[in-house]
């Protein structure tokens, strides 16, 4: 049985033309981006959008994450599966290998969850909380709880906002002390400065980033520009 | 057909009864006058070129009141039996707007409502005309209690044959061009007006001297001048009664009438290159390039999650969600195809950001029952605030035709002046021989919704099917599919014992290979 003519797959890193270059260019090699698409930057627009209402933003960056995990996901290996289907044909196809788990860094990082869930059904969730310590002002550990098997695990990290990419560094590091290696973890994120994605990637060579926006930068206060405001304020709080 | 197959729905509140000023609380016993009546469903009412074949057999009844047209238009109803969409139109529907003054008058029984000014006749016309070239029509309702036309409309479409009844359904000229039979009921004067009698009198719990006074104040004039003048212009004049001949004859007519407009539409589609050239003129199959498809990026996750549910052996609570899943990203990725403008926020860090904005005016959905239900989820994921309409369409168990059995459509689709600005998403399961498809998107287009403005999302599209049909037909809709299967297969279904197949007789279905089976059945059963 032939198996269906189709165009071949895009891997979808979208290097060629991407708005996304324009505030860090070239894209570190690790960095995957959605298609830049209008229906996207609309997306964005609603959820940057201050005037938008809770339940919108809830909607709309929930849209956006499930667009991310799906992309994120197609970073996992596959193997070659031929089925049967019910008119009686062969058909050549492929199905998914491995073991996954996802690890949201607390509190924003768990507004990805339920996106998570949509797309894997019943998919394991590690908990991480990452916090500025006072007094050296790093990154600290307070927190985490992960599944027991974490180390033989493919690993999708949540986190919606990089700014600096302290904590996500952080993290990155407390799941390597647990026996993940790096080449395993696909970091999931909303929008990302490009000061905190340059030192992430830097970091990390070969840990895969799939990144819905990239922004302008920082400001002052380490607030990315334009940005979307504290995404775990406004999904959980305002 | 047998009768008990007749499913008959009655209009919802258009003709209230002829209550008069001083018995303005009697209970409605008369009849609704407006009906729709449904008995097996509509069949193609098309060609493969997509283009309209037949338009609605219209027939015209007038006579006196009491003269007894509802009780032919019903008869002739009855007597054809298994006609698909009937629509009774009654010229009640048409009085005119009343201002204050006709108003009172009207409640004092003073109001003639038997001259032909009374009627808005061009609306009943235009409405007619609309529904006769099969577009949808929003008549009017009109309250015999308020004494007054409602702000509220009825929404009427698809009717295979329409019967406008009313005494002045024969007056006006642009009237009678819409009429394919014109019939006018004949009856004694006498016999006439002994039925008013009855009628309102038992019916309408009014006093006989009221009844006689406008009778010959009003409806008797109005008989003499502008009804009965009119029988000259019928095709058949029918006795008032013992007329079931003439009702007789009046069917055989209707029936021969439809036998020359039927069209065996699936066989032809189903598998298009027994039965046509391509595009390009060659006989060969449509390259996936000519049917201008959009398909979903073939990514490890799409190609896994096909392989899944093509499996025979998926278990159906797999089937579901990844049935969800995939419908998910089909609508995102169908997004693409609806315009967008330029919009310029304030973030809550308190910075302008310029991005876009969806810039479709009206957005809908509607899903092809029963297996595009299996999209459904996924599409209220993406646009959880906008209608989602239903059709139902099935095949004829005898003749594989398509049917059109419900149209449950959102209010854009249904309001002719919205409609040219709607968006619509056509959710199915499949494109196989493209019936479905086809007679789903012939309906949107009747309605007004422009062929570029509906998106047609689907799982799975044969290439060797219906598809290149369809696409030749509507070159500017759009198609988002999942994936695109080589043939179609021709093979013979064993028809089982049921309704409107008593001896279980079999008949060709389409196989899509390698194709997901039945997806309805395994979404839902």
């Amino acid at each position: 049985m032939a198996s269906p003519t189709v165009p071949p797959p895009p891997p979808q890193p979208a290097r060629s033309t991407n708005l996304n270059q324009v505030h860090l260019d070239p894209l570190p090699q690790s960095v995957f981006t959605l298609p830049q698409t209008a229906q996207l930057e609309a997306l964005y627009t609603i959820i940057r959008n201050k005037e938008t209402s809770r339940g919108d933003f809830l909607f709309y960056s929930d849209r956006i994450i499930r667009l991310l995990v799906e992309e994120g996901l197609n970073h996992l290996p596959v193997v070659a599966k031929t089925v049967e289907t019910p008119t009686g044909a062969i058909y050549n196809g492929l199905a998914f290998e491995g073991k996954i788990c996802g690890v949201s860094i607390l509190r924003a990082g768990e507004a990805m969850e339920a996106g998570l869930r949509e797309v894997c059904r019943s998919v394991r969730i590690g908990k991480i909380l990452i916090q500025r310590d006072e007094e050296t002002a790093l990154p600290k550990l307070f927190y985490s709880k992960f599944p027991q098997d974490i180390a033989s695990r493919y690993v999708l990290l949540l986190d919606p906002m990089l700014a600096t990419g302290g904590s996500a560094m952080k993290a990155v590091e407390v799941l390597k002390e647990h026996g993940v290696p790096e080449e395993r973890i696909i970091f999931i994120n909303l929008v990302a400065a490009p000061e905190g994605l340059k030192a992430f990637c830097t970091k990390f060579p070969t840990l895969k980033v799939i990144t819905g926006w990239i922004d302008e930068g920082l400001n002052d206060k380490a607030y990315i520009i334009p940005g979307l405001g504290d995404f775990g304020e406004r999904r959980y709080c305002v | 057909m047998p009768d008990e197959f007749m499913k008959i729905s009655e209009s919802l509140s258009t003709t209230q009864p002829f209550n008069v000023s001083d018995s303005p609380t009697l209970p409605t016993l008369q009849p609704k006058k407006n009906t729709v009546l449904i008995s097996h469903g509509r069949p193609p009412w098309y060609s493969e070129d997509g283009h309209r074949i037949s338009d609605a057999f219209v027939i015209g009844v007038a006579g006196g009141s009491g003269s007894g047209k509802t009780h032919v238009a019903r008869e002739i109803i009855r007597k054809l039996g298994s006609v698909p969409t009937v629509t009774i139109l009654s010229q009640d529907s048409f009085y005119k707007y009343l201002e204050p003054e006709e108003q009172a008058l009207a409640h004092a029984n003073k109001h003639d409502f038997d001259h032909p000014s009374a009627l808005d006749l061009d609306l009943f016309s235009k409405c007619l005309a609309d529904l006769k070239h099969c577009k949808q029509s929003n008549i009017p309702v009109y309250s015999f209690a308020q004494h007054q036309r409602l702000p509220e409309k009825k929404y009427l479409y698809g009717a295979t044959i329409i019967i406008a009844e009313g005494i002045m359904a024969l007056v006006d000229p642009a009237l009678r061009d819409l009429y394919d039979l014109k019939v006018f009921v004949q009856c004694d004067s006498d016999l006439m007006l002994a039925r008013r009698l009855r009628r309102d009198v038992k019916e309408r719990g009014r006093d006989v001297n009221g009844i006689l006074d406008q009778y010959l104040r009003y409806v008797k004039p109005s008989y003499d001048n502008f009804v009965r003048p009119t029988s000259k212009y019928a095709d058949i004049i029918v006795p008032g009664s013992n007329n079931s001949v003439a009702i007789d004859l009046i069917c055989t007519h209707i029936r021969q009438k439809f036998d020359e407009r039927t069209n065996k539409f699936r066989p032809k589609i189903a598998i298009p290159h027994l039965h046509f050239t391509s595009l390009s003129g060659t006989s060969t199959l449509e390259s996936v390039e000519d049917l201008d498809l959009t398909i979903l990026p073939q990514t490890p996750q799409i190609q896994g999650i096909l392989t899944i549910l093509r499996d025979k052996t998926c278990p159906r609570q797999d089937f579901i969600f990844f049935s969800d899943r995939l419908s998910t990203i089909l609508v995102e990725h169908a997004f693409q195809h609806l315009p967008y403008i330029p919009w310029t926020v304030t973030t809550p860090v308190g910075v302008d950001s310029t991005g876009k904005k969806l810039d479709a005016q009206y957005l809908c959905g509607v899903v092809i029952q029963r297996s595009g239900g299996a999209l459904e989820k996924g599409f209220k994921r993406v646009i959880n605030t906008v209608p989602l309409g239903s059709m139902l369409i099935q095949s004829d168990s005898k003749s594989a035709e398509p049917l059109l059995l419900q149209a449950n459509l959102p209010l854009y689709v249904r309001l002719r002046h919205l409609a040219e600005d709607t968006y619509v998403f056509v959710l199915d399961a499949q494109i196989g021989t493209a019936a479905a498809a086809f007679m789903s998107i012939r309906v949107l287009l009747d309605h007004g919704i422009r062929e570029d403005h509906i998106v047609f999302v689907t799982f799975l599209v044969a290439r060797g099917g219906g598809v290149s049909i369809l696409r030749q037909a509507f070159p500017l809709m759009k198609i988002v599919c999942a994936a695109v299967d080589e043939t179609m297969q021709e093979g013979w279904l064993e028809g089982y014992k049921g309704e409107g197949n008593p001896e279980g007789v079999g008949r060709k279905v389409w196989l899509m290979k390698p194709g997901m089976g039945q997806i309805g059945d395994r979404y839902y059963l």
